[in-house]
């Protein structure tokens, strides 16, 4: 350690460092021109000359290149310093006079003009782009010439093959002199970062996106410049912990398996194909995957709505949908994706919050898909809440404006009117399909795909591929979206996990537990460590300071600062200090306690503490990286925040985390299809079910339905899977059976049931409810009144019956949407659409000479449910489109049934005498509220029950141990049904498997003592952890659950007695902070 | 006057905001460094009676964001 | 209104005597004129005591909650607000209650009259009609009763009970074309520091006597907040930060669950118009939830529940 003077007061260095470096470490500013961190120094520009008295005289030297020794005295800021500055600055002025750094620099001196010739260069000549591209191991420029005729160069002055464009010098350049294309002979270009689309570059080392697991830089050798030359390798000279380790190579690693599961996802689709839609070429037509990084916060314009080519905010935006799908060229596909209508209105909404109101949106589409839960109301909304504009018509180019950056859309309304508008942005609804990679791994494992290059499956088994013990999920099964993903994939783990249930928990290990002392009644004794976090925290923050204030704060008895708190050594030193100093309260004040608390929770448990006693803060994440440019109030910000800290760890508990036992019996409610596949998965998965079914048969719903989209037979499926539930002895069903009670909560259910006369008790751990919809019986279209006149279920059980009389119909109509998307069923029942279809077909197979019409709003036959859609327009099934406004008009004469319906292309009424009427009617929940008050579990206003998180948590509900499946969540057909019910059977045996549960510590408590039993905390608790103490002295008063309590403190703040408290964040402890502040 | 800086108190959600604020220094976005972070379980934690508080114990300002 | 008291007294005999209640709250003249107080009776013959007039402004509910026994109240449109309120808070069961319900015609300002009168003692009070007198030494003066009712009295758009067993008198028609929230619109204009102004003004001679508290049916907290000490939410003392904390504080309890009977204002000893906190707060509910505290007996209010159509537009 050198110690010596700067500007009178005492400093300190490491030998061999520049006097430039301990200013910096101080806090004191010396301006540079040449230097970089990363470069060793030249003392080029001369700009940071300081003054040295070395006992004996003073003298000028750079304090870039000039090493320290003890007992030198430097003046940084003297007047001779400032003199001589300003003479550097106006010379360098005068050299470059209009680089915008000089002119900063000139002004900050107080120069106006220079008193010297003015030239009209850009280079100051600082060495810096030579230097780097020297640490490059490259060399493709160099100083060339000397005095005045020295200038940054190439050899001979040309183009270079030697450059490879790394932009290193450029990167560093202060003034821009630097220009890639002067120097190098290859075309150069930024890295395109992958996660922003290209929209943004990216750096040969990074992380890919700012949430990427594990979250950690990796280097992509095909642009690294250590990987082509040797040199650089600035970044391990950089990293504290050296990290950085060049000779990692590519491995093959060998697993053994039992089962595997494909989620290799989708890739979006390449409109670049299309050259009508110019989006290779206007820079403002774009995909909506690029629009989404547009409206990211995270992304390339931060979120602010702006447009590529020229920044400016765009006024008017259209969405084109359908690109690439739902389309007959050989470069497209025939599919629908089925994501794309509901991102776009989505994506519309968004960027009118973004950009305001008086932004336009307009989708252009050809139906409109929102068959998802809750979509339908979205739409509305769109359109009549935020004024999206919703125009039916496939635009087929897309044409720049000529002289402007704007676009120009041509279209025909559905008048058959031709528009021509000009638009600042157009998206474009890109669709979904199967990467080639993709095809070629499902070639390699010997897995049949669709003709849309999806995964095979079936109905029955929507998840299993056609080889055994290989599965699938996500988009690479079909397109779908999130909650449909999230349903396949716990769906497969489910199907694996049955495969492989015998070798459940045969590979783990036991932990060891150390013994926890009994800290409580104690005085508190906190130990502070306070970490470096290498220069992270430490170039900013002055951490001995902290740490040196933390010891004068009440009951620290400890204090240290660490280079790297979470490095192992460090851990085990603190488990070492822990012990030896008899702490019974940890502050560690380092990054943020979302990545590393549980790393020093550990350390604690090790060394014999409950890991409650302990308090992070965060003085990196929030404080030395954002706070950069203000060292000293960083450090001002790093001693509150550990005295708040402090404050508050004093006042922390030993909490316990108690086990519960889990039942290891199931609970499933309906014997349909869904009830029946989860009762299926759960037994196969070794645990035993109780099935409860009110009707007297299994099968619910499917019992009156004939085939399959994909045309399976359903009643042969039927049978085989209610055999199978019947045969499985892990399977016990109750048939006519109705639940009247529901006592206990997860882990511990005691429900009562009454079948016919008798009653019956079950005990079990978990619950499924499956307890599905039933066929709207309509009362519009004279249904009822004729008995041509059906529904769905009623013509399937036709066709079940082989009805001859199907054979004579020579013209039959279905009509859609009967009871859907009306206003008093505002959702989309999402199965309709595609099962008249398929049972078009299936009378067009009867007669092939029969006429008929489907009268549809929306045709929404997503996925590959198109193909079905497309086979009926080829088998000449008529489809007519009416709007709500206009419904088709029935009557019943003699001859048939006459149906009239206003034909949007003819733009007049058709009148269709058709043989047998089909409705399409509504699909609806029974709304059972007695159920959700046993379970406590929320239903929508359409009477569908409300999972746990609609995209994340589709199967379970926000109450532990509670699950659903099929139709009671929404309306969907078997293949989604099966999906579903295998995923909530695996949602609940991540819960079973355990055995046992922990409950958090972090959990809120009661003192009934001072509860006035208004009853707020029972009615708000989203997880029905408060209820109502039933007897003794405290009856009536609150009493919080902990199982089921997930610790957010709702309840706490909304007790307006202050009866309530949580555990970790008690009310005391969040004052003390306050108090703190 | 000009160069008062209020005093914020922010109460942040620990798995939004306080999240988005570690972000933020990921970005190494630059801000004010005026504000004082009290982690909490959920904003539905804060309740009046803490925001209350922390005006009275000199906050200019109380952001809850979750 | 001597009608009224009749009523009362009848029904309140009638309950008695045949045990349907075992106790019947109401209104006597109070030993001051103008203040009535609240009356518990047991025994039928001193049902003679009850009193229904223009003066009864405390809010009777305060008397309900955590009872066990079954009890006998007049109730007018707020007070029988009030009751749902405690019925919907578990404060008490319905069955309990018999609610004699009570079309009022609005309470007086006894604040107003005093000053109409050049603040002298009132000795004496009557009632004729929509008129009233008052009396004291050396004075006699006749004032119409819609020129001094209580300002909440006089925007009150719930002046029948909405909860009863039985009725004294037919229903009173309700106030039309009011706005309830014609002086908070007029608070919201303000700009912050015009507002802290004018609340710091409003709260100055506040004693921190916590009546308004007590009178309040909604503050049936064991433990009310200004009494915690650990930890401690507010000092104890007449500080301004403090001051303004408690008022803040319990009118934000108060959201979504006053009625607006005005029984804070009536007790406050300094005459402070606190209810200018809490119908702001009555505005808000009304306006983002379409909610009025007491209506409706099959729903919470609505801090107290999530829906997902929740007022959502601060999240932008």
């Amino acid at each position: 350690m050198i110690t010596f003077k700067m500007n009178g007061k005492t400093v300190q260095g490491e030998e061999g460092q520049y006097i430039l470096q301990v200013a910096q470490k101080y806090g004191i500013d010396i301006p540079t021109l040449c230097y970089h961190k990363a470069l060793e120094p030249a003392g080029m520009c001369r700009l940071c000359t300081v003054e040295l008295f070395d006992g004996r005289r003073t003298r000028f030297v750079t304090a870039c290149n000039y090493p320290i020794w003890e007992g030198m005295e430097v003046k940084t800021d003297s007047e001779a310093v400032r003199k001589g500055r300003k003479l550097i600055v106006e010379l360098l002025f005068a050299r470059c006079p209009d680089v915008p750094l000089l002119k900063n620099l000139a002004k900050k001196y107080g120069i106006v003009e220079p008193r010297f010739k003015k030239e009209q260069d850009d280079c100051i000549l600082c060495g810096l782009c030579t230097r780097i591209c020297e640490k490059m191991g490259n060399a493709a420029i160099s100083l060339t010439g000397r005095g005045t005729e020295m200038k940054v160069d190439t050899p001979f002055h040309i183009q270079t093959e030697y450059c490879m464009g790394c932009g290193a010098c450029a990167s560093v350049c202060p003034t821009g002199h630097i220009k890639l294309e002067d120097i190098s002979k290859h075309a150069v270009k930024k890295i395109p970062s992958e996660y922003d689309m290209g929209l943004k570059g990216r750096k040969p080392i990074y992380v890919p996106y700012a949430q990427a697991i594990p979250n950690i830089p990796a280097i992509d050798r095909s642009k690294c410049m250590h990987f082509k030359t040797g040199g650089c390798k600035i970044c391990a000279e950089f990293c504290g912990v050296g990290a950085i380790d060049y000779t990692q190579k590519d491995e093959i690693i060998e697993l053994e398996v039992g089962a595997i599961i494909l989620a290799p996802g989708f890739q979006p689709f390449d409109p670049s194909k299309h050259d009508t839609y110019n989006y290779a070429r206007l820079p403002n037509v774009v995909t909506s995957m690029e629009f989404e990084r547009i409206l990211s916060a995270s992304g390339p314009t931060m979120g602010h709505l702006a447009r590529m080519s020229d920044h400016k905010e765009p006024k008017k935006i259209a969405w084109l949908q359908c690109v690439g799908s739902r389309e007959i060229h050989p470069s497209d596909h025939p599919y629908c994706s089925s994501v794309c209508c509901m991102y776009a209105i989505k994506e519309a909404v968004i960027a009118k919050e973004h950009s305001g109101a008086d932004l336009e949106c307009a989708i252009f589409y050809m139906d409109m898909r929102t068959h998802g839960k809750e979509f339908e109301r979205y739409y509305d909304a769109a359109r009549e809440k935020h004024g999206v504009r919703f125009i039916r018509c496939r635009v087929h180019t897309v044409e720049g404006v000529p002289g402007t950056e704007d676009l120009s859309v041509r279209y025909a309304t559905e008048d058959g009117a031709l528009h021509k508008e000009t638009f600042d942005m157009v998206v474009l609804s890109v669709g979904l399909e199967s990467s080639p990679e993709v095809m070629e791994l499902a070639g390699k494992l010997g897995i049949d795909l669709t003709e849309s290059h999806f995964c095979r499956t079936g109905s029955f088994a929507p998840v299993a591929t056609s080889k055994e013990g290989i599965y699938v999920c996500g988009a690479f099964q079909g397109p779908k979206d999130i909650p449909q993903s999230v349903i396949e994939a716990s769906s497969a783990a489910a199907r694996a996990g049955a495969l492989l249930s015998s070798a459940r928990n045969t590979l783990t290990k036991t932990k060891e537990v150390i013994e926890q002392k009994d800290t409580r009644g104690e005085r508190p004794r906190i130990g502070v460590f306070v970490c470096h976090c290498g220069i992270n925290i430490g170039s900013v923050v002055d951490v001995p300071a902290v740490r040196d204030y933390a010891k004068t704060l009440p009951y620290v008895e400890y204090v240290a600062d660490n280079l790297y708190s979470c490095s192992q050594d460090t851990q085990d030193a603190m488990t070492q200090v822990i012990k030896a100093n008899n702490l019974n309260r940890i502050v560690v004040a380092a990054c943020t306690p979302k990545t590393h608390e549980p790393l020093f929770q550990e350390t604690l448990v090790a060394a014999g503490l409950n890991k409650y006693l302990f308090e992070m803060t965060n003085i990196r994440n929030q404080d030395s990286w954002v706070h950069k440019e203000s060292p000293s109030k960083a450090t001002v910000k790093a001693k509150d925040l550990v005295r708040m800290a402090t404050a508050k760890v004093a006042l922390m508990e030993g909490l316990p985390e108690a086990a519960l036992d889990v039942n290891q019996r199931a609970l499933v409610i309906g014997g349909g299809i869904s009830g029946m596949a989860a009762a299926k998965t759960l037994s196969d998965q070794g645990y035993q079910v109780d099935l409860i079914e009110r009707e007297p048969v299994l099968g619910g719903q499917a019992i009156n339905l004939y085939k399959t989209w994909q045309g399976e037979d359903i009643q042969e499926n039927l049978k085989t899977l209610v055999t199978s539930v019947q045969g499985d002895k892990n399977i016990e069903t109750h048939l006519g059976a109705e639940l009247t009670q529901v006592e206990g909560f997860v882990g511990n259910f005691k429900s009562t049931f009454k079948a016919g006369g008798t009653k019956g008790t079950l005990e079990h751990g978990i619950a499924v409810l499956a307890t599905g919809c039933y066929e709207h019986k309509p009362e519009e279209y004279l249904y009822g009144k004729d008995p041509r006149i059906l529904t769905h279920q009623e013509l399937d059980r036709k066709f079940i019956d082989q009805d001859s009389s199907l054979k004579r119909i020579k013209c039959a109509v279905f009509i859609q949407c009967v009871g859907s998307r009306e206003p008093e069923r505002p959702y989309c029942s999402r199965v309709c659409c595609t099962h008249s279809i398929g049972s078009a077909l299936h009378l067009k197979e009867i007669n092939p000479g029969m006429d008929v019409y489907i009268l549809n709003r929306d045709i929404r036959t997503y996925g590959e449910r198109e193909l079905l859609y497309r086979a009926a327009r080829e088998a000449g099934v008529i489809f007519i489109r009416f709007s709500r406004a206009q419904k088709p008009r029935v009557t019943v004469g003699k001859e048939g049934i006459e149906i009239e319906v206003m034909d949007h292309v003819l733009q007049r009424p058709v009148i269709v005498m058709a043989d047998l009427l089909t409705l399409a009617s509504a699909i609806v929940p029974y709304k059972d509220e007695k159920l959700a008050q046993f379970f406590k579990v929320p239903m929508s206003e359409d009477g569908f029950f409300v999972e746990a998180h609609a995209k994340l948590g589709p199967s379970q509900f926000a109450t532990d141990g509670v699950f659903l499946c099929g139709m009671a969540h929404y309306p969907k057909p078997i293949d989604e049904s099966v999906a579903q019910a295998q995923a909530a059977a695996s949602r609940a045996v991540t819960l079973l498997a355990r055995k046992n549960i922990s409950v958090s510590g972090m959990v809120a408590y009661a003192n009934p003592a001072v509860c006035s039993s208004c009853g707020v905390c029972v009615e708000i608790c989203p997880y029905s952890a408060p209820s109502f103490i039933p007897k003794g002295p405290f009856a009536g008063k609150a009493e919080i659950n902990p199982v089921l309590c997930k610790g957010c403190g709702l309840c706490v703040s909304s007790c307006r007695s202050g009866a309530l408290n949580l555990k970790g964040f008690e009310e005391g402890q969040i004052m003390a902070m306050i108090n703190e502040m | 006057m000009n160069d008062w800086q209020p005093k914020i108190t922010a109460f942040l959600c620990n798995w939004c905001s306080y999240g988005a604020a570690d972000l933020a220094g990921v970005s190494r976005l630059q801000y004010p460094s005026n504000i004082r972070v009290i982690r909490v379980p959920c904003s539905a934690r804060v309740s009046p009676k803490l925001i209350l508080a922390a005006f009275r114990h000199g906050a200019d300002g109380v952001w809850v964001s979750g | 209104m001597f009608e009224y008291t009749r009523k009362i007294r009848e029904i309140a005999r009638k309950l008695l005597e045949k045990g349907t209640v075992d106790v019947f709250i109401g209104y006597r003249k109070g030993t001051v004129a103008m203040m009535n107080e609240p009356v518990l009776i047991k025994d039928p013959a001193e049902v003679d005591f009850l009193h229904w007039d223009s003066h009864c402004g405390l809010n009777l509910c305060n008397y309900l909650t955590g009872r066990t026994d079954r009890i006998g109240l007049v109730a007018n449109g707020c007070n029988s607000r009030n009751i749902v309120t405690h019925i919907i808070e578990n404060q008490i069961k319905r069955e309990q209650l018999y609610i004699v319900g009570i079309p009022c015609r609005g309470i007086i300002d006894h604040r107003a009259v005093k000053r109409a009168v050049g603040n002298r003692e009132i000795l004496e009070v009557g009632e004729e009609g929509e008129s009233f007198t008052v009396s004291g030494k050396g004075f006699q003066e006749v004032f119409q009763k819609k020129d001094f009712l209580r300002t909440n009295c006089a925007v009150c758009v719930h002046r029948n009970p909405v909860e009863y067993d039985e009725m004294v008198a037919d229903p009173v028609p309700e106030l039309e074309g009011v706005n309830p929230f014609k002086d908070v619109e007029g608070i919201e204009k303000k700009s912050a520091d015009e507002k802290r102004q004018f609340f710091t003004q409003l709260i100055a001679s506040c004693i921190r006597c916590y009546a308004c508290r007590n009178a309040c049916p909604l503050c049936y907290c064991p433990t009310c907040f200004v009494d915690e000490s650990r930890p401690q939410w507010v000092g104890k003392s007449i500080d301004p930060v403090d001051t303004m904390t408690f008022h803040f504080l319990r009118a934000y309890h108060c959201a979504g669950r006053c009625t607006d009977c005005g029984a804070c204002e009536r007790v406050c000893p300094v005459g402070i118009p606190m209810r200018q906190f809490t119908k702001k707060l009555n505005k808000d509910v009304f306006e983002y939830f379409g909610w009025e505290a007491g209506v409706r007996a099959d729903q919470r209010p609505p801090l107290d529940v999530y829906r997902v159509d929740d007022y959502n537009e601060f999240v932008k």
